[in-house]
Formats: C-alpha cells, structure tokens, sequence
C-alpha cells in the first residue's frame, strides 16, 4: 500500500495533537522566523480551542454554573478522556455525562450531572427527527375494540429526565442570567420535547410521570389504564388516562396512535 | 471560457436566519456548510428548505476528510449524499487536506505532503467519492504553517496534479493563498499563474489574524486591502468566477458583510466587461 509513510505521518501528526511524545517534529521544516515546534504549536493548540469551543456551546449553563476555571478543568478533562469519533463536532459533547456521574470531583456533586443532562436533552429535542403530530379529532377515530391494544408513538425529541434536586430551576435561573437558587434535594420528573420548531420543557406530577414511562416503553392503552390504578380508581382510571393522551396530543407529543 | 458563474455570494450562517428569511436580502447565492445540515430533522432543516426556496447554493463540508489513510467514511458519504439531494446545490466542496486517523477528527484541516504518493492515494480517493455521489466535487486550498520534508513540489503543482488525475474541480480560497504565501514565504501571484484556471469553479475571500509573524486562517476579520489585489489580480487571470466571503467568527451584521460584498463586485466591474459577468443559468445538478 502506497500511503504506509503517510500513515505513519498521520497518525503522529494525531498523536502531537492530542499532546503524545510522537516523532512529527522530524518531518516539519524549521524556518528563520518559526521553529518546526512552534509551527506545530498552531495545532495542538487550536485542536484544543476548537473542541472547547463545542463543549462550552453545548453545556452553557453548566459552564456558567461552575465558573471559568472548573469549567477550563472539567473540558482538560474531558478533551484528554475522550477524542471526537463523529464528523459533526455537533456530537463532540454527548458523554460529559458519563463523565459527571464517573470522575471525582465532579461526580460528588449532582446537580453537575442534572444541568448536563437538562441541557443534553435540550440539544437532543433542538434537532431530532421531525414527525406530523396527530390532532385530537384522532381519538374519536377510534374504533372501541381497539382501544385495549392502543399504543402511542411519541415524537422523537421527547425525554424524560428523572431529577434528585431542584436542577430545573437552578437551569432556568441560569438561563435568564440569573443567580440560581441554591441546590437542594427536591425529587422532580420533567419533560423536554419540541413543539414545531421550538424546543418546550414542563413538570409532571407522579402519576403522569409513570404513565409516560409506560406509554414510551410501548405499554398499550389498557396496561396504562392498570399503572393509573396506583393514583386513582378503577372507574376512574380509563378516563384519566384519555385525558392525559388528549393534553399529550394538543401539546404535539403524539406522531401516531395504532 | 464557459464556466458556470453564479455571481456574488455569501456563507449563510445560524447568526443571520432571521435576517434572510424575513428581508430576502439581495445576494445571489448561498453557501450552506454541510455538516450543520446532517442532522435529523428541526429548525436547521427548516429553515435551509425555507431559506432553499428563494436561492441558489452551494454545499461546502469540512469532514470529508479526503487525504486520510483511514478508509472513506460511508456513514458520512451517505448522509452527504442524502443532503446534496435535498438541496440540489450547483456543486459541492471541501478541502484538499485530511482532518482525522484511526477514526479520530481533529476537526481542523491538516496538511498534505506534497508528493508523488499522497497524490496517488488523494486522487484514487476523489475518484471514488465522485464516483458514489455521481457527480464532480470541487476541492480548495488550505492556510497552513507547516511545509514537510516530505514536500517535492509546490501547492499548486500537487493541487493540479490532484485535480486532472481525479477530473475534479477547484474552490481557491483566495485568503488561503495569501496566508500560506507568507507563512511558507512563496509570492502569490506564482500560485495564481501555476494553478489550472479551467477547473476553477469559485472563490473564497475572507480575513484573517497574525499570531506574531505567522498569519492565522481565522474568518473573523474583514477582507484586507492585500487580499482583494489578489483578488483583482485572480480575477484578470482567470475571468469571471463565482465569489464569496466567508466569515466564521465575530460575525457581524448581515448588512455589513453584504456592504462588504459589494466591494468584490466593484472589484470584478472594474476587471472584467459585463458579458464576463453575466450570470450564467446552469442545469440543477449539472455541475
Ligand atoms: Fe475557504
């Protein structure tokens, strides 16, 4: 194979990127004005601007949470912990989290974990798959034997985030260039999604929070109906559920019911 | 010459959506940067569609990655090639560089040897990614700060050599010359003559930012006055050629960069007669 030299150049080139002893040095011309190093040192330095440059983009809030120089720590870390294996530097940030949750001392603070994953699923909800949304004149389309097998397909861009402490707001002071409230333990499950083109967000209380886990998890209707059993009654419970599928379709969650 | 010459154009950038959608402003084309585009679907590809509708472009990536000795990325090809159907762009480019090894990007551009065997081994690779887009892709020029001890010829003789065994089409940059001429220390005027004007297809202009002696390729200044006499003097060399300004950073107003573009207009109604500049309309897709 003619390119074994280019090769080997290449991946040394790589190496001196990502700060390896390599032997590039040895295949770049010194001139007068600049030293074969300092002609490298454009580089190395720039591929390190540049992958900070996406992750600050990417966690914003984080970043101004944790102020400059924790946030300069946490992306060293995360630059010399995982290399760019996606052509879009669109995907360069997607595992701070398995960072945040895994590496002292950031993993002994949750909320650090909670603000990444909030604004992961902001950048997943920004430009997941489109779908046309159902309207609610779909329900009455259904047919009453099929109500029992019914199962709801949701739009790509809707997650679920289970949250320990009160993130959420701490995310929206942040947002608003405000000092957030202190972070305390305080159990809430939201919901991220894009209604057209704007991305929206909102608390759910337990029992919706349960049943969208199960509908998300392809639970049909009657099975939805069972799980509502634990906040209501069994005369109630049907009911219940159709009205939470109509607020789910008016807020343009539901891409097909079959 | 008959090469198709779209005009006056401006790199669309997220900053200036609003601004275009809202006021059509009146520019001749659009280059799109295709990777902000392979995406799964929301506002990005919505707006392109949109914006689609009431201009011409061009597609213009930076992760083809064309000069690795990693095997061609399929998972990228096909995507590519599923944005250059949606967009019916007049063509396609990226850059004669390598950006990634052993399935790493470095999300820069990274410079070639230029020798007889990385010619080889570029030019067998453009060959194979025109054959599966089904159509010809214009390569451009680098700014670089490192020449190798590998290097057996000038830029523009392995560009040539690249273009005609590939039958591809060039983008110049013409920042890009006046960047690598004085960080390499080549006058660029040797690079205007030497390069192949047929393959030409279209220009970039942008600005730049020195780092002590060495001028870094950084978008995110006006073009200065020594960019646009190369400008002028590529112009009188090669005739008509589509041309834009790129700016990546420090992105101002829409207005300022369209007042900016006005200059490489008045720049080209002074070198070159009407008929030269006369847009030619050219078949979707026959690029
Ligand atoms: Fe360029």
């Amino acid at each position: 194979m003619p390119s074994t030299e280019l090769r080997k150049l290449q991946q040394s080139f790589f190496g001196h990127l990502l700060g390896e002893k390599t032997d590039v040095v040895k295949h770049i011309q010194s001139t007068v004005d600049r030293s074969a190093e300092q002609r490298l040192h454009i580089y190395s330095s720039g591929y390190r601007l540049r992958l900070k440059e996406a992750i600050s983009t990417d966690l914003d809030k984080l970043y101004s949470y944790l102020g400059d120089e924790m946030f300069e720590h946490l992306m060293d870390v995360y630059i010399d912990t995982y290399h760019s294996h996606h052509p879009s530097l669109r995907y360069y940030s997607q595992h701070m989290c398995e960072l945040l949750a895994t590496q002292k001392p950031f993993s002994d603070v949750p909320e650090l974990l909670e603000l990444a994953r909030i604004e992961q699923a902001f950048n997943f909800s920004f430009d997941a798959a489109d779908c046309d949304t159902i309207g609610i004149e779909s329900i009455a389309k259904i047919q009453a034997e099929s109500w029992a097998q019914l199962t709801i397909q949701f739009h790509s861009s809707m997650q679920l985030l289970e949250l320990q402490k009160n993130t959420f707001p701490v995310w929206k002071a942040l947002s608003q260039n405000q000092t957030p409230p202190e972070s305390v333990f305080d159990a809430s499950t939201w919901m991220i999604w894009r209604k057209q083109l704007v991305s929206r967000f909102r608390v759910l209380d337990e029992a919706e929070a349960a049943l969208l886990r199960e509908a998300k998890k392809g639970a049909n209707f009657s099975r939805l109906c069972e799980a509502m059993l634990s906040f209501s009654d069994e005369e109630q419970a049907p009911m219940q559920v159709i009205a939470l599928l109509q607020t789910w379709i008016n807020e343009q969650l539901v891409c097909h019911l079959s | 010459m008959d090469r198709p010459f779209l005009g006056f154009g401006l790199g669309l950038r997220t900053e200036h959506y609003q601004h275009v959608l809202e006021n059509k402003p009146d520019v001749d084309w659009f280059e799109i940067l295709s990777e902000n585009y392979m995406v799964a679907g929301g506002k990005p590809l919505y707006n392109l569609d949109t914006i689609r509708e009431d201009y011409e472009m061009v597609m213009h990536g930076v992760s083809l990655s064309i000069g690795s000795t990693d095997p061609l990325n399929k998972d990228y090809l096909r995507d590519l090639k599923a944005l250059l159907e949606r967009v019916q762009p007049q063509w396609l480019s990226d850059h004669l560089c390598w950006t990634s090894v052993d399935g790493t990007n470095s999300h820069d551009l990274l410079p070639l040897p230029y020798n007889e065997a990385t010619i080889n081994h570029v030019a067998e690779r453009v060959r194979q990614v025109q054959d599966y887009l089904g159509r010809q892709i214009l390569l451009e020029n680098l700014s670089s700060y490192v020449t190798y001890n590998e290097s057996e010829m000038p830029e523009w003789e392995f560009f040539n050599e690249i273009a005609s065994r590939a039958d591809c089409l060039v983008l110049l940059d013409i920042n890009n010359i006046f960047v690598s001429a004085h960080n390499h220390h080549f006058d660029p005027i040797d690079y205007i003559k030497g390069m192949d004007g047929e393959r030409i297809m279209q220009f970039h202009l942008a600005g730049h930012s020195y780092s002590g002696d060495m001028i870094i390729d950084t978008h995110d200044h006006d073009v200065c006055n020594d960019v646009w006499d190369l400008y002028k003097k590529a112009l009188e060399h090669y005739g008509a050629v589509s041309t834009m300004i790129e700016r990546d950073d420090n992105i101002p107003e829409f207005s300022e960069l369209r007042q900016e573009l006005s200059i490489a207009e008045k720049i080209a109604a002074n070198t070159l007669s009407p008929q030269q500049l006369s847009i030619l309309p050219v078949l979707k897709g026959a690029a």
